[in-house]
């Protein structure tokens, strides 16, 4: 027995590989996932390579302004005479780490609300969910605008700090709601009853049972908060009220915007960035979806392997 | 039919606690941040004059704000009470215009814009999404479901630029901004209301566009598994037809999805604000922009208080029509 228990180094290796080439697995059941999944990890590799390999300093005016596509310039210059393309490739990291702190730190707090008040006696659960209406009332835009003006009268260089909080600020309560409904179908289950009846504490049931239960969920609204965190971070920088020495798709957004590019016809300066963002957050809808559709069996009994059982068991009828 | 009394008041309590949390997060706000915003003023308005300012001037500026160093919940009451007179201050951009003119005139034209778009874009949406669950995993879904992602996933903005670009700058077939034409005399005349729509056209445009997806796909993952479901097909081995098996899972997909409605309200409301200050359209939008860049509080904080105000009689009417609509809520009070 004792020897059983004892795994060694190589074999813990070969485990965490399998679990995750399982959970790879989940994903890739679904076409929407695995769409999802590939877009995602095409455009994490191209944030990551875009730290070390940008062909020319980003932030530098050493070119001629408004510099159509050409063979220097891949995507042209922008108005203040930067390479668009160093731009593009320099500023998918600081987009991408933007949405993901977002994801995970809102996703933490809407798990935390959300399944302590499916646990909590009523009058806490009334007060939290009002606190959450609230937040799912107010137009997070007038939000974004309020806080980013106060963070901006600090008059301090908090980096990303203000953005992201922002946006956790206004991008948690959506999931806090989910969870809260989630925790109640779940914690009426007949197997949480009786972990009750046994005796086991709360925090034990939360931890053991009820995360794992709706770790699907979590794991959905992780990508659905992400979402949200990249979309937001294009309203932050677009509203100015953001980080504009930085450089990311959103402020190239709003410079390209700020100069006109639009009206002067220069396409390479604001389609790139508009082009990637909008793939990044695809990737996380069809990956939400696609979650979705795995956790919640009512979405796909239709597809086709089901349906040639059912015609198999048709025709022996 | 029963009234559901239960529910409607649970709904008012409910209006008046979020209305009321608000109201004390806008007042919150601004007293949260080291310094105020009149200090915030006064110093930039030294700098920029070299030090030749009036001391006094920054304590007409408190007073402007209704910042005091009052305890603070005097200032709490003053300020309640303020509100309660319809008394939101005097914009700084706009001196010496009160905040409830500039909120009267532009008010209207924004819950035009955002009922009209979320009106449309509803209606489009579930009609879209109805296609793309009753076609479920074939071409045509597939078609569906990638245009709503690809709209829903594209930034608003940058969308209301190319649109405004193609259409009224180059296409010069819609006008740049503006909610009516100056020659046409408001008032509920013909030509007017023309005028009226053939402005408001590209921003609710835009709107819908870029609403449509949300709509198009909670339909979708609502009527799938209706389409699914027993009753269905029971009613389909009946023999019942397949217009009306479509039309009874739509039917019942429908009611979810206006729950949604409550939520689109604030998110619409969102939407409006942005477009509104790209195609200068006259709502509380374009004030907004406006007040960020001259940090005019006063002005921010009421149209933030009326946008919420706005928002929460909107989701009021629709959890009340939600509670008409829904058999279980209606039976439920009994």
């Amino acid at each position: 027995m004792g020897s059983i228990n004892h795994v060694s180094g190589l074999e813990k290796i070969v485990g965490i590989i399998r679990k995750t080439k399982s959970t790879l697995g989940i994903l890739f059941q679904n076409g929407k996932s695995a769409t999802g999944f590939i877009i995602l990890v095409s455009i994490s590799i191209f944030a990551i390579a875009g730290l070390f390999f940008a062909p020319y300093n980003p932030d530098a005016y050493m070119f001629r302004r408004s510099l159509p596509p050409n063979s220097v310039n891949i995507l042209g210059t922008t108005g203040y005479g930067q390479d668009v393309f160093s731009q593009l490739f320099a500023g998918a990291a600081p987009t991408l780490f933007i949405g993901f702190s977002v994801g995970i730190l809102g996703t933490l707090i809407s798990v935390f609300v959300g399944v302590l008040s499916g646990f909590a006696s009523k009058r806490v659960n009334d007060l939290i969910n009002s606190i959450v209406n609230i937040f799912l009332v107010v137009p997070g835009v007038l939000l974004i605008m309020l806080f980013g003006t106060y963070f901006l009268g600090l008059k301090e260089n908090l980096g990303y700090v203000p953005t992201i909080l922002i946006l956790i600020i206004t991008g948690w309560a959506f999931g806090a709601r989910t969870f809260r409904s989630v925790t109640l179908s779940v914690s009426k289950r007949d197997y949480i009853l009786s972990s009750v009846l046994i005796g086991e504490s709360k925090v034990s049931i939360i931890f053991r049972q009820i995360i794992k239960a709706i770790m699907p969920v979590i794991v959905s609204n992780f990508f659905f908060t992400a979402m949200y965190g990249v979309m937001g971070l294009t309203f932050v920088e677009y509203l100015g009220v953001g980080n504009l020495s930085q450089v990311n798709w959103g402020t190239m957004l709003y410079w390209a915007i700020n100069d006109e590019a639009y009206l002067t016809g220069q396409w390479w300066w604001i389609l790139p960035p508009s082009l990637m963002i909008s793939a990044l957050m695809f990737s996380f809808i069809l990956l939400n979806f696609g979650l979705d559709e795995i956790a919640n069996p009512s979405l796909r009994i239709y597809n086709k392997k089901n349906r040639k059982a059912k015609n198999v068991t048709d025709t022996q009828n | 039919m029963k009234i559901p009394v239960r529910y409607i008041i649970n709904k008012i309590f409910l209006f008046i606690v979020v209305l009321f949390g608000a109201i004390t997060l806008n007042f919150v706000l601004p007293r949260l941040i080291p310094g105020n915003p009149a200090e915030t003023i006064y110093q930039d308005v030294v700098k920029a004059s070299g030090g030749a300012v009036n001391p006094v001037y920054l304590k007409q500026l408190e007073a402007e704000y209704g910042l005091s160093h009052a305890p603070l919940y005097v200032q709490y009451l003053t300020y309640l009470s303020d509100l309660f007179h319809g008394n939101l201050g005097v914009s700084i951009t706009y001196y010496p215009v009160p905040v409830s003119t500039i909120l009267a005139q532009a008010l209207p034209w924004t819950l035009f814009l955002v009922i009209t778009s979320i009106s449309i874009s509803f209606f489009i949406g579930n009609r879209m999404g109805r296609y793309g669950g009753i076609n479920r995993n074939t071409w045509k879904d597939l078609t569906v479901d990638i245009f709503s992602m690809f709209m829903a996933s594209f930034p608003a903005f940058v969308m209301a630029f190319i649109i405004l670009d193609i259409f009224a700058v180059n296409g010069k077939l819609f006008p740049l901004g503006g909610a009516y034409s100056s020659s046409i005399n408001a008032g509920f005349t013909i030509p007017f209301i023309i005028s009226v729509i053939y402005h408001a056209f590209l921003p609710v445009l835009t709107i819908v566009l870029t609403s449509l997806g949300g709509w198009t796909l909670g339909m979708r993952n609502n009527i799938i598994p209706n389409l699914n479901s027993d009753f269905i097909n029971y009613s389909e081995n009946l023999g019942m037809k397949s217009y009306q098996i479509k039309s009874i899972a739509y039917r019942n997909a429908i009611l979810p999805n206006l729950t949604g409605f409550s939520m689109s309200i604030g998110l619409s409301m969102s939407g409006v604000i942005i477009e509104e200050s790209i195609f200068s359209y006259p709502g509380v939008g374009m004030y907004m922009i406006t007040a960020i860049d001259n940090l005019d509080y006063p002005l921010m904080q009421g149209i933030f208080l009326m946008v919420i105000i706005a928002v929460l009689v909107g989701n009021f009417i629709v959890d009340l029509l939600y509670g008409f609509l829904d058999p279980r809520i209606r039976q439920e009070s009994g």
